[in-house]
């Protein structure tokens, strides 16, 4: 990975994140906002009409939908085969478990208010912290790849449905969408919110635009 | 002599009312005793069959052969003379003249759709029944691909309602639910509608309504629906829940609100609150139970194969939604204003 020093600070910019993965994070990030906007007015159409028209609406959620799954799978093929770096990445090790889970809980929820310093450091191998880790191996190989199938199912109601009694029904699949899409708007809030916590407001979003981030000093 | 003479009467008297009696019971046997049999199928053709087991039941049948055959004579068939096809406007100008000015008006007759023979009221009638009439001249795979066109899952609306539901104008919608089986040694094998025989069978000896309505006090609880939908034993059955139009019209048209989705997905929670459970008769008629109001909005096991995007969401799944959704602003909110008050600390680092 490529490192280079400013010559003026005590600082270092790192090359965090690959242009593949920035494509795919805006990519998902337009369109899960799409998906969370239209779905809204597709579960309360009596009360929301931001689309014009319920068809509408539901074209624009079914391709964010097809737009999300195909990135989806391309994010999945390029960590697994190219870079190479899924489990290394997203698999909290058992130290993050037994330790470094609650020492960055402890960081967040108390340290932080005392202006006490984030025990994790990103670095292009270690990129998340042991929550980061956990909250996404969640999103990522459980909720996401959920919200998906479902969404497939529920977009092919008569040809899948064998496949939908088999879940119990497609009220049970339809409560399962719902719900798992509130976690994604739940999380939309803690991840730009969490976002915003690097040295300045706007440190952690750079990196997720231009690729290099800046580390202040060399204590990691 | 009197006395044999008073007996003689009598006899006579009885076998006389006997007669009447049975003439009266069935006024229809002289023609269904050659209409009746198949072998008239043979000499004159399919249409001058009449099947005694169909047609018995139907108001047609009450109001007896001759009411709408009234021009055949005593000597029929040796007459020679072919009877005039019966007038439906006779009885039906009403409904004659409202069909008439529909779109579908000068495309088929009421007999292309309606067997007079086998007419049974609209509520007897499953939407499965209503739609294999209109697919007689409209092919269920062409009217899916015309739909398709702009109507999302097409071939999902199809199965989920009667043509008659979006082409005619009813004021109102009720939810009628079909029981639906499919082979039990065949998993994947597709669900249609169950016959009478085929409950009969699953009921074991009882009333095929108390698969269900197990306490038979003739309506059906939330907590019974949950049983039926939950029971192993019905694996092989499923509740197929069919959109009806509460008044039946001969209005065929097309609407133009009904090309807006929100004509069916918006009306909320205050909507779908009516439904029944359709059970087929010996006859094939069907009967509809009342099902406690709200069961389409059940949350899980109500109704698990029903629903209408927009229309049944559940409110107690809304509410746990919205807890989600405030449980992710709590980081912003809370954790952001305790962020802001403690800025000094950061700063001095």
């Amino acid at each position: 990975m490529s490192t280079a020093e400013s010559s003026h600070h005590e600082e270092q910019m790192i090359y965090l994140t690959p242009t593949p993965v920035r494509i795919w994070h805006w990519l998902n990030a337009l369109g899960i906002v799409t998906l969370c906007i239209t779905g809204i007015q597709i579960r309360f159409p009596d009360y929301v009409n931001l689309f014009g028209t319920y068809k509408a609406a539901i074209s624009l959620h079914n391709t964010a939908g097809i737009i999300v799954s195909i990135s989806y799978f391309l994010w999945l093929f390029y960590y697994l085969f190219i870079a190479g770096t899924l489990i290394k990445l997203y698999v909290p090790t058992m130290d993050d478990i037994k330790r470094g889970i609650i020492r960055q809980a402890l960081f967040y929820f108390f340290h932080f208010f005392r202006g006490g310093p984030n025990p994790h450091h990103s670095m292009p191998d270690d990129k998340f912290n042991p929550m980061q880790k956990f909250a996404y191996l969640m999103i990522m190989l459980v909720l996401l790849p959920l919200v998906i199938v479902s969404g497939i199912l529920i977009m092919n109601v008569a040809p899948l449905r064998d496949m939908i009694m088999l879940v119990g029904g497609i009220k049970i699949l339809v409560s399962a969408h719902f719900l798992i899409a509130c976690c994604f708007f739940a999380f939309l809030f803690v991840h730009v919110y969490l976002a915003t916590m690097g040295h300045t407001p706007l440190a952690h979003f750079k990196p997720m635009w231009t690729g290099w981030e800046k580390i202040e000093g060399h204590g990691h | 002599m009197s006395i044999r003479r008073t007996l003689l009467s009598s006899g006579l008297l009885i076998i006389a009312l006997a007669w009447a009696a049975s003439a009266l019971a069935n006024p229809n046997e002289a023609c269904l005793k050659c209409h009746g049999d198949k072998a008239i199928i043979g000499k004159g053709g399919g249409h001058l069959f009449i099947d005694p087991i169909t047609f018995a039941g139907t108001t047609h049948e009450l109001i007896g052969c001759t009411s709408c055959h009234d021009a055949i004579s005593s000597q029929h068939p040796h007459d020679g003379i072919r009877p005039p096809r019966a007038q439906c406007r006779e009885c039906h100008a009403v409904i004659q003249r409202e069909y008439a000015q529909s779109l579908h008006g000068g495309n088929a007759s009421c007999t292309d759709c309606h067997n007079p023979h086998m007419v049974r009221q609209p509520m007897a009638v499953s939407g499965d029944f209503i739609n294999a009439q209109c697919n007689k001249c409209h092919d269920k795979a062409k009217t899916v691909t015309t739909h398709a066109k702009w109507l999302t899952q097409a071939d999902l609306h199809v199965d989920a309602m009667p043509c008659i539901t979006c082409h005619t104008s009813s004021k109102n919608y009720v939810i009628i639910m079909y029981i639906e089986k499919r082979q039990a040694n065949k998993p994947h094998s597709d669900f249609r509608e169950a016959t009478y025989a085929e409950l009969a069978e699953a009921a074991g000896g009882k009333e095929i309504s108390q698969l269900i309505d197990v306490n038979g006090d003739g309506k059906i609880e939330m907590s019974e629906l949950r049983r039926f939908n939950t029971n192993a034993k019905y694996n092989d059955m499923r509740l197929w829940g069919m959109m009806m139009p509460e008044q039946v019209t001969h209005s065929y048209q097309i609407l133009d609100n009904r090309w807006d989705c929100t004509f069916c997905h918006s009306t909320g929670t205050k909507a779908m609150q009516t439904s029944f459970v359709a059970f087929p008769g010996k006859d094939g008629r069907y009967t509809r139970m009342q099902v406690e109001k709200g069961a389409v909005l059940d949350l899980l096991f109500g109704t698990p194969d029903f629903y209408m995007m927009g229309t049944t969401r559940s409110t107690a799944l809304n509410i746990i939604g919205a807890l989600i959704l405030v449980g992710g602003m709590m980081m912003p909110i809370g954790h952001g204003s305790l962020r802001y008050l403690t800025r000094k600390n950061r700063k001095e680092h």
